[in-house]
């Protein structure tokens, strides 16, 4: 019984670090209808960086958060500038962001080569730390990973849901044109989000960095995870994006503890295919800006 | 935008994602095991030896038309972070055998080319290496996959194929494939019992053992054995010693998640760990059950990535297995100290962080001493009489000392794994006591 509650537990909060590396291509796709693989290049850069940074000054790797997050929150400008210049549709955009996708994964070799990377234990505290409540341990990284996701879910609920700029997000998403004839500034507001998903992969490009070994050809094993945690969540959906990761994380942890660590990616795939088929929408609809 | 549109890009994603995931891995490695095929068809111009001389040992500068050898490797994909050891490697190699006045005193080229990490690619490249490049020579890639698949089309040519660290040694049965990674042709029974021979020599024997398990192909013949058989593996022979096996999981190769491992681990809290793993699987692993405040008393880890364990907080005491480490006895030959020298500062160079020699580094130089000998030997590069040489004489090796070629042990020579440990933040061969670092032993328990 410990054990499934054990998995469980930390099924919950890896589910927080899928959310946090899922909101950037929900938000973008569902709000901005770009498919943006560049996002987990962007995420593993991050992981890079806070890695690079955090050998280098021989800091605290999470300090460095205060470095990637406001520069991958420009990167994510400059993306969606590139976007806008070059017109680029929902299907142009798979394609554009796939190769950008190569070509970020390229440089990441080349600078720091195939070789795996991993902070060392003295200068990482929170690598294999944990806080034990009644036996069943939470894991530091995944736990920081879920508060931080938690955190952004909830504001960014309200954001899209009370604000002005919220309501613009959303009119952007439902009819850009409609939007724009009534006087929102639409180049803005998907700047400002394309920014935000930056941010968030840059955030979860630091728990990456935190938890485990990286490497260049890491990026490619998120595919799965993330997208299935993105059409469950709903697109534009940041609550949507967390349950979905939580459902994706407890269901993928029980299954392994129950039948065994080859049926987690079983369970991560049929879930994704239940949703594709029952709910394309998503699980909370009414919260979506798509 | 309309239902219909929006499910048709949710298909292409899906696709997409279950496609690349499908692909992906964790750097750990993914396998096929088809065997060579036995038809072998003459090479379309084996023997080039036009321009070369019948010298061996060139001392002068070389000379003539470059001797151009190709091969694959694993420049990019999740082969990739072990590849580049061998393209480092293969570079001082060629590098320095110039510097010694060439290959049967003409200089050498080595046309690497990117395998991707996919068997198929590496296939298709040792076809257009041999039939439209038309090179001299051919070394094998890295990763089992594309090593299988590469030999299957040496052998189609009749090419001699020296290769790194193949791990499914009973499915090549071409004679002229040559493994530089000796282990036997029984890994499966030699590498485990040479394990719990190394823990039994602390005087402490484990009663119970636990087994977590990577799918890759490699890992699974060293823990259950050759399918389709029962012979052999870790869990058979843990069994013929009376330990009790109290746990057997395996996991995926592309494993995002490894705390309901760690948990089960805990739970079943055996008195030895056998981690059946490759690369960052065993760093994983330990993070993953110090996050849940759980220390196994003793681990093994199969084919790790050093460096990142050396990094890791509690990987302290975990053994694995090695083919040559960077102190004595290994080092007692002046040439190795010097050859491991040039070796750390080319890694260092590439931009790979543990940059000391051992189990992949020293397979490399290895192979391609093979691929040399043979040349040298035969005098002359065709292709049949080097390989004849190889089996005749076998190979004189700078890590490894004298190897011989058996074809029916498929030329794995004997297993030559030595046990090492981390003790005190670096890695020692800790067994046999011959090969043993001064003043070092196996350390179990460990807590």
């Amino acid at each position: 019984m410990d054990l499934l509650v054990q998995g469980i537990v930390t099924g919950v909060l890896i589910g927080g670090l899928y959310a946090l590396m899922s909101l950037g291509i929900s938000l973008s796709w569902g709000a901005l209808k770009i498919i943006n693989l560049a996002h987990f290049s962007f995420i593993l850069l991050s992981a890079y960086l806070v890695y690079q940074l955090t050998v280098t000054f021989e800091v605290d790797p999470l300090l460095m958060t205060l470095v990637v997050v406001p520069a991958f929150f420009v990167v994510g400008v400059l993306t969606q500038m590139f976007f806008h210049w070059a017109k680029v549709d929902e299907f142009k955009s798979l394609i554009i962001t796939f190769g950008i996708f190569i070509i970020l994964q390229s440089l990441t070799q080349t600078i720091w080569s195939a070789d795996f990377r991993r902070i060392s234990s003295d200068l990482n505290v929170y690598g294999s730390g944990s806080i034990i409540i009644g036996g069943i341990a939470l894991p530091t990284p995944v736990l920081l990973a879920f508060i931080v996701a938690l955190a952004i879910a909830v504001v960014m609920s309200f954001v899209l849901g009370r604000t002005y700029f919220g309501k613009a997000v959303r009119a952007v998403a439902q009819d850009p044109e409609m939007a724009r004839a009534y006087g929102v500034d639409t180049r803005r507001v998907a700047v400002i989000l394309s920014g935000l998903s930056g941010a968030f992969s840059a955030m979860a490009g630091v728990f990456i960095a935190i938890g485990q070994a990286i490497f260049p050809g890491l990026a490619v094993s998120w595919f799965g995870v993330v997208f299935s945690v993105v059409i469950l969540g709903g697109l534009g959906n940041t609550v949507g994006a967390l349950t979905a990761g939580v459902i994706v994380g407890v269901a993928a942890g029980a299954a392994a503890v129950t039948w065994g660590p080859l049926a987690a990616p079983l369970v991560t795939f049929v879930i994704l295919i239940a949703a594709l088929l029952f709910r394309p929408e998503g699980l909370l609809t009414s919260r979506s800006v798509a | 935008m309309n239902k219909i549109k929006r499910w048709r890009y949710l298909a292409i994603v899906s696709v997409l994602a279950l496609l690349v995931a499908a692909c992906g891995g964790d750097g750990e490695g993914s396998d096929t095991t088809e065997a060579a095929p036995d038809t072998t068809e003459a090479p379309p111009d084996t023997d080039t030896t036009e321009g070369s001389t019948e010298t061996t040992g060139a001392t002068g500068e070389p000379e003539g038309e470059p001797i151009v050898i190709g091969g694959t490797l694993a420049l990019t994909g999740f082969l990739a972070p072990t590849a580049a050891i061998h393209q480092a490697v293969g570079e001082v190699f060629v590098e320095r055998i110039n510097e010694q006045g060439g290959l049967l005193g003409r200089p050498v080229e080595w046309q690497l080319l990117d395998d991707e990490s996919v068997p198929d690619q590496s296939a298709a490249l040792y076809e257009r290496l041999i039939t439209e490049d038309e090179v001299d020579l051919v070394i094998g890639p890295y990763g089992t996959g594309n090593i299988t698949a590469g030999m299957a089309v040496a052998e189609r040519y009749g090419y001699v194929f020296p290769h790194h660290t193949a791990s499914l040694t009973y499915a090549y049965n071409y004679a002229c494939h040559f493994s530089s990674w000796s282990t036997g042709l029984h890994p499966n029974i030699t590498n485990p019992n040479l394990v719990y021979d190394a823990i039994e020599s602390s005087g402490n024997t484990p009663e119970t053992i636990g087994f977590v398990i990577n799918e890759f192909p490699g890992t699974m013949f060293i823990a259950y054995g050759e399918p389709g058989t029962d012979e052999g593996g870790a869990v058979t022979e843990a069994e013929n010693r009376g330990y009790e096996v109290v746990l057997d999981l395996t996991f995926p190769t592309a494993i995002t998640d490894w705390a309901p491992i760690a948990a089960q681990v805990a739970d079943a809290d055996p008195d030895f760990l056998y981690i059946g793993g490759l690369g960052v699987n065993a760093s994983s692993l330990i993070t993953a059950m110090n996050a849940i405040d759980y220390s196994p008393r003793g681990m093994f880890t199969q084919w790790p990535a050093p460096g990142p364990l050396l990094e890791t907080e509690g990987a302290d005491g975990i053994m694995s297995v090695t083919i040559f480490e960077e102190h004595p006895p290994f080092t007692d030959d002046p040439e190795a100290v010097e050859v491991a020298a040039l070796i750390n500062e080319a890694l260092a160079e590439a931009g790979i962080p543990y940059t000391k020699v051992e189990t992949q580094a020293a397979a490399s130089w290895t192979a391609w001493e093979y691929l040399q000998q043979a040349a040298e030997g035969a005098g002359s590069l065709d292709q049949q009489a080097m390989c004849d040489y190889l089996l005749e004489n076998g190979a004189q090796t700078l890590f490894h000392g004298d190897i011989e070629f058996f074809p029916d042990e498929q030329n794995y020579y004997v297993d030559l794994s030595k046990v090492k440990q981390i003790q005190d933040d670096d890695w020692f061969v800790v067994y046999p006591e011959e090969f043993a670092a001064p003043d070092r032993s196996v350390t179990y328990p460990l807590n």
